[in-house]
């Protein structure tokens, strides 16, 4: 039985993955935009869609794909906040809300009407299918991956930000906004490029998810709520929280699965109340946050 | 009034007098309950500036009670579309005497989180909601006398009582009550300051605007005969903030226009064409770009700044978690 | 809809007008390639064999589906199409003026949305003069809409919808359910993999109304044939990792011999490729699936459904009639029908049939002219449209996906392992709770 439990908890972690890297590049776009990317979903879609025509058209191998994809979609991400969000920055931030889910209806539906409502086949490279066996426990090869990859990448953001003059403008700019603009730093040089690199992480997600999710116009329709809530439960502003969060709720919607599954969705929300209600700042907000 | 306003407000009342001769009145009268709904979302957003991204909840909420009145106890039409209004307002009691504890984005993330309960609560309760499938059947009735299982005699029914609601609403807003709520909106510290009782006058408003999209959700249920778990889906909610925005927050006409483009929109479009995503998608994109401020907003600041108060034009630097 | 336009604008025209040489020409040559299509076909006489009468002076069938929603590619335009061909071909058999007067197809996509369903049904019958709704897929739209039918007091024959409440709790004098139900699913698939592969199953079922009654109906069946549900869930819906599940049935080994998904759309799909992704199979534990589409086998691939148990309403390969339409089908739409839109042709030419017989398009004459009528086309075999509760039963089909070994050309996906006969595919009428008024 306690196998059993760590089997659910490995997959939660696995779920995590996901919620990590899309909350981690939602929190650095709202941490440096302003901007709840409400099209994040449909550039997760498109990172999967990506890794299957860069497949399907020019036999570019898996591997490659993990890191060709994300470059485009950030590319496209790049276009639409240069022709698109930049002229809303100034303006509330329901607008550019509104905004990207206008582009996200448009950019789901042109794959619907090119690729068809009930997506394309996709499969795990040959060298991650099978599984791994460790004692008892067995370990689709393929989920062990996307752990590894997702946290190489979150760790890979944090030293970003951590170590390179670049994150700490960011870091600053995101977790001090006012301060960091008054004291002259000049945060909207670096508004393409942070937008850009969370999209990839989006576009990244999405080539991890082909082969384990459908990959169909419409598979990162509602993951936006969710991702939102994961990074307001972390604190917003907060890189570290979404990340953790990400995990966090990953592994208690899997165990309240396994223990009362018609409510697992509602974990998040359920955490989100209590957190907000206790805790407004979240879990790893800081005090002026709120 | 001047002329100008006069003449506008004349054509809007023949444009309603004639809709169902224009459309179909079911589509009519459809619109009339979204306006509603966005009018009474937009008493909480536009003039009290806190953005609800979980009405669907207040107008589910009303649609279920009317339905279950009409279905299972053959209460007549305005009583069960207001008994739906009443029960929200009861339900907006508890969640949002909790939501309002915070602002901003936090405050939005809360209402959320609670209508995703409400969603929980309504697909298990097969009993009562019939989950998925929904109560069917709900019968129009008789209102004083005249049957309405005519669209086109219900359509008038509901203008009748949609512009008394509505009404109710704009008086609402231009009430010392509602001024105490743009204070609120604008700065909320002073307000306080002053010795008002901030709390209280928020819930009271969010109370009311719960209250009045449940009459909403009612009038809406008797048009379609028909409630089920879309109508409190989150995407619901999200729907009624789309038609705020684009019709233009905190100005009277605004959350009507919005209403009436995004269900005119919605039917017309599969009509024409099979891209109906596309180009919604990119209807919203470039509405929201032409009119910085919605429709209503952006032409009432166009043809002089005579109407309603538009909202602030919004700071250049906005702190975290706040809307405005 | 050209070809349909064109035949109603043909009909009921005197020949006369015709007669320009190169009219002329143009008439006799479609007549005589209308002649070697179907020997019946005259056209120009459109009127003269009439006797028919139509209270609106034509025929109009509205098919109402998701177009552009999760479920747009098991019907979506396709399934319109489909009817527009039953049209076209009715026309073909007995010339375009048999019914007396242009017949029409309209369609609208309700985007999965029951309140707009319930608009577009009241706008087909009010403003179009809509005689038959059909397709309307899913099951709450189809519960909404029947409703509608009941109001308007005009026909609905629902294909796409899988709810047996269209039958039972909603059943009502002017809705027809045709195609399939969640009792023929369980039915075919719980009885006969129990029987061929092993007692003890497994069920994931999604947490609304579809899951339920899928839940519900699979649990008898597995009983009534001697088998035992060791475990059944609920999950989320919509979810996206069903990893969970997939390892609580590995800790039911060597005990479990089946897990049965109900998901449908987005979640199936997920389902079996995490399915694949944990070696369920290899450890013994095979998969039916409650629910499948052509089209969903055509977007994943067989090789992820291979060997997969499921139970259909029919199959393009079933046989030489059966081919015959997909063939006409593929050239018209580009892909192979899924069983919806087979479906839409045969409702749309029965209902057609049905006023033919009735001698007129009065609703409740029709709804008399079907009830107790029994049938066989290429969809339907050994059909009978029941009186009591207005199910259309006929025989069903137990399938397996191919393995891609077997595939021998595009859309070739499935293997018929057995036929249920009409009489035992569809609920009995003694448990039927179905009170028309």
């Amino acid at each position: 039985m306690i196998e059993n439990l760590l089997l659910q908890v490995f997959n939660g972690l696995v779920n995590g993955a996901f919620y990590a890297l899309l909350s981690l590049g939602l929190a650095v776009i709202f941490g440096m935009l302003r901007v709840i990317n409400f099209m994040h979903g449909a550039l997760y879609m498109l990172g999967a869609f990506g890794a299957y025509l860069l497949t399907a058209w020019w036999g570019l191998p898996f591997w490659w794909t993990l890191l060709a994809a994300p470059i485009l979609v950030a590319a496209i991400g790049l276009v639409f906040e240069r022709l698109l969000l930049r002229r809303l920055y100034d303006a509330d931030l329901l607008y550019n809300l509104l905004l990207t889910f206008g582009l996200a209806l448009a950019i789901q539906d042109a794959m619907r009407i090119r690729f068809g409502m009930q997506g394309v086949p996709y499969g795990a490279p040959a060298a991650l299918q099978g599984a791994v066996e460790i004692g008892p426990l067995l370990f689709p090869a393929y989920r062990l991956f996307v752990l590894a990859v997702s946290v190489l990448a979150c760790l890979g953001t944090w030293w970003l930000i951590d170590r390179t003059r670049a994150g700490l403008i960011i870091r600053a700019a995101t977790e001090r906004p006012m301060l960091t603009r008054a004291l002259g730093v000049d945060v909207d040089r670096w508004i393409p490029a942070v937008f850009a690199f969370g999209v990839a992480l989006a576009g990244l997600a999405g080539v991890l998810a082909a082969p384990m999710r459908n990959v169909s116009p419409v598979m990162g329709a509602d993951l936006i709520i969710t991702t939102f809530a994961i990074v307001v439960i972390g604190g917003m502003g907060s890189i570290l929280g979404s990340v953790v969060t990400g995990f966090i709720v990953g592994v208690l919607e899997a165990l309240g699965a396994v223990y009362y599954p018609s409510a697992a969705n509602l974990v998040v929300f359920i955490l989100m109340a209590a957190i907000l209600l206790v805790r407004p700042a979240g879990l790893f907000g800081s005090a002026d946050a709120g | 009034m001047t002329a100008r306003r006069r003449i506008g407000w004349s054509l809007l009342g023949a444009a309603a007098l004639v809709l169902p001769l224009v459309v179909y009145p079911v589509l009519g009268a459809d619109i009339l309950a979204w306006a509603l709904f966005a009018a009474a979302f937009d008493l909480l957003l536009g003039h009290t500036g806190l953005l609800s991204f979980g009405h669907a909840a207040y107008f589910g909420c009303g649609a279920y009670v009317a339905a279950l009145l009409a279905t299972r106890l053959q209460a007549p039409f305005p009583l069960n579309a207001l008994a739906g209004g009443v029960a929200a307002g009861i339900l907006s009691l508890p969640l949002m005497g909790l939501s309002i504890r915070r602002k901003g984005i936090y405050f939005a993330m809360i209402t959320l989180a609670f209508a995703q309960m409400v969603y929980y609560i309504a697909n298990q309760w097969r009993g009562v909601t019939g989950g998925e499938n929904g109560i069917t059947g709900v019968p129009r009735g008789h209102a004083f006398g005249v049957s309405l299982v005519s669209s086109t005699v219900f359509y008038y029914a509901t203008l009748v009582l949609v512009t008394l609601a509505l009404l109710l609403c704009w008086r609402i807003v231009r009430s010392p009550f509602g001024r105490i709520l743009v204070a609120i909106r604008e700065n909320e510290a002073r307000a306080q300051s002053l010795g008002y009782a901030v709390g209280r006058y928020k819930l009271i408003a969010a109370m009311l605007s719960g209250a009045l999209a449940g009459l909403a959700g009612g009038i809406w249920v008797i048009n379609h005969g028909f409630v089920g778990l879309d109508a409190v889906h989150w995407s619901t909610s999200g729907t009624v903030v789309i038609m705020t925005l684009l019709g233009g927050m905190g100005t009277r006409l605004g959350p009507v226009v919005g209403a009436a483009l995004v269900i005119a929109l919605r039917d017309a479009i599969s009509a024409w064409t099979d891209a109906w995503g596309v180009v919604t998608g990119i209807i919203f994109i470039a509405v929201i770009l032409a009119f910085r401020r919605g429709i209503v907003g952006t032409l009432e600041g166009a043809l002089g700044r005579r109407a309603a108060p538009a909202p602030a034009v919004p700071a250049p630097e906005r702190p975290l978690g706040t809307i405005r | 809809m050209e070809g349909v336009a064109e035949v109603k604008r043909s009909a009921g025209r005197p020949i006369e007008r015709y007669i320009t040489r190169r009219r002329f020409l143009r008439a006799a040559g479609a007549a005589a390639a209308g002649a070697a299509l179907a020997p019946l076909s005259r056209p120009w006489r459109a009127g003269a064999q009439t006797a028919v009468h139509l209270t609106q002076g034509k025929v109009v069938i509205g098919v109402l589906n998701d177009q552009s929603g999760v479920y747009a590619d098991l019907s979506g335009k396709n399934g319109v199409e489909a009817a527009r061909m039953a049209v076209e071909d009715f026309q073909k058999k007995y010339g375009a003026g048999v019914l007396g007067g242009p017949i029409q197809v309209i369609a609208a996509d309700h985007q999965n949305k029951p309140d707009l369903g319930s608009q577009k049904a009241q706008e087909f019958y009010d403003r179009d003069g809509v005689g038959m709704i059909t397709d309307v897929d899913t099951s709450s739209v189809g519960i909404a809409v029947a409703n509608v039918a009941a109001q308007k007091h005009r026909l609905c024959l629902n294909v796409g919808a899988a709810t047996t409440a269209l039958t039972n709790a909603n059943c009502n004098r002017y809705t027809f359910h045709y195609a399939y139900d969640t009792y023929m699913l369980a039915n075919g698939t719980g009885v006969e993999v129990t029987k061929r592969i092993g007692k003890n199953w497994y069920l994931v079922y999604p947490d609304y109304a579809f899951g339920q009654d899928m839940d519900h109906s699979f649990t008898s069946a597995i009983q009534r044939a001697g088998g035992k549900v060791l475990l059944a869930d609920a999950t989320p819906f919509p979810n996206d990792d069903f990893s969970t599940y997939l390892i609580k049935a590995r800790t039911m080994r060597p005990l479990l011999n089946v897990i049965g998904t109900m998901h449908a759309g987005q979640d199936v799909v997920n389902f079996v490729k995490q399915y694949n992704q944990y070696g369920l199979r290899q450890q013994g534990i095979n998969l039916a699936i409650g629910l499948l589409f052509l089209s969903d086998i055509h977007a994943l691939g067989v090789e992820a459904y291979q060997g997969t148990l499921y139970t259909t309403a029919w199959e393009w390969t079933l046989d030489k009639q059966s081919r015959e339409f997909a063939d006409r089908f593929l050239a018209r739409t580009k892909v192979r029908p899924t069983f919806v839109m087979a479906g839409n042709y045969s409702a749309t030419w029965q209902y057609l049939e049905a006023i033919r017989r009735a001698g007129t398009d009065d609703p409740d004459k029709v709804v008399a002219a079907l009830e107790g009528y029994k049938f066989s086309d290429f969809f339907i075999r050994n059909g009978t449209i029941r009186k009591q509760d207005h199910l259309v039963t006929h025989d069903a089909y137990l399938a397996r996906v191919k393995a891609p070994s077997e595939v021998k050309e595009p859309w070739d996906y499935v293997t018929i392992l057995s036929t249920i006969p009409a009489r035992d595919a569809f609920m009995p009428l003694s448990q039927v709770t179905c009170k028309m008024s």
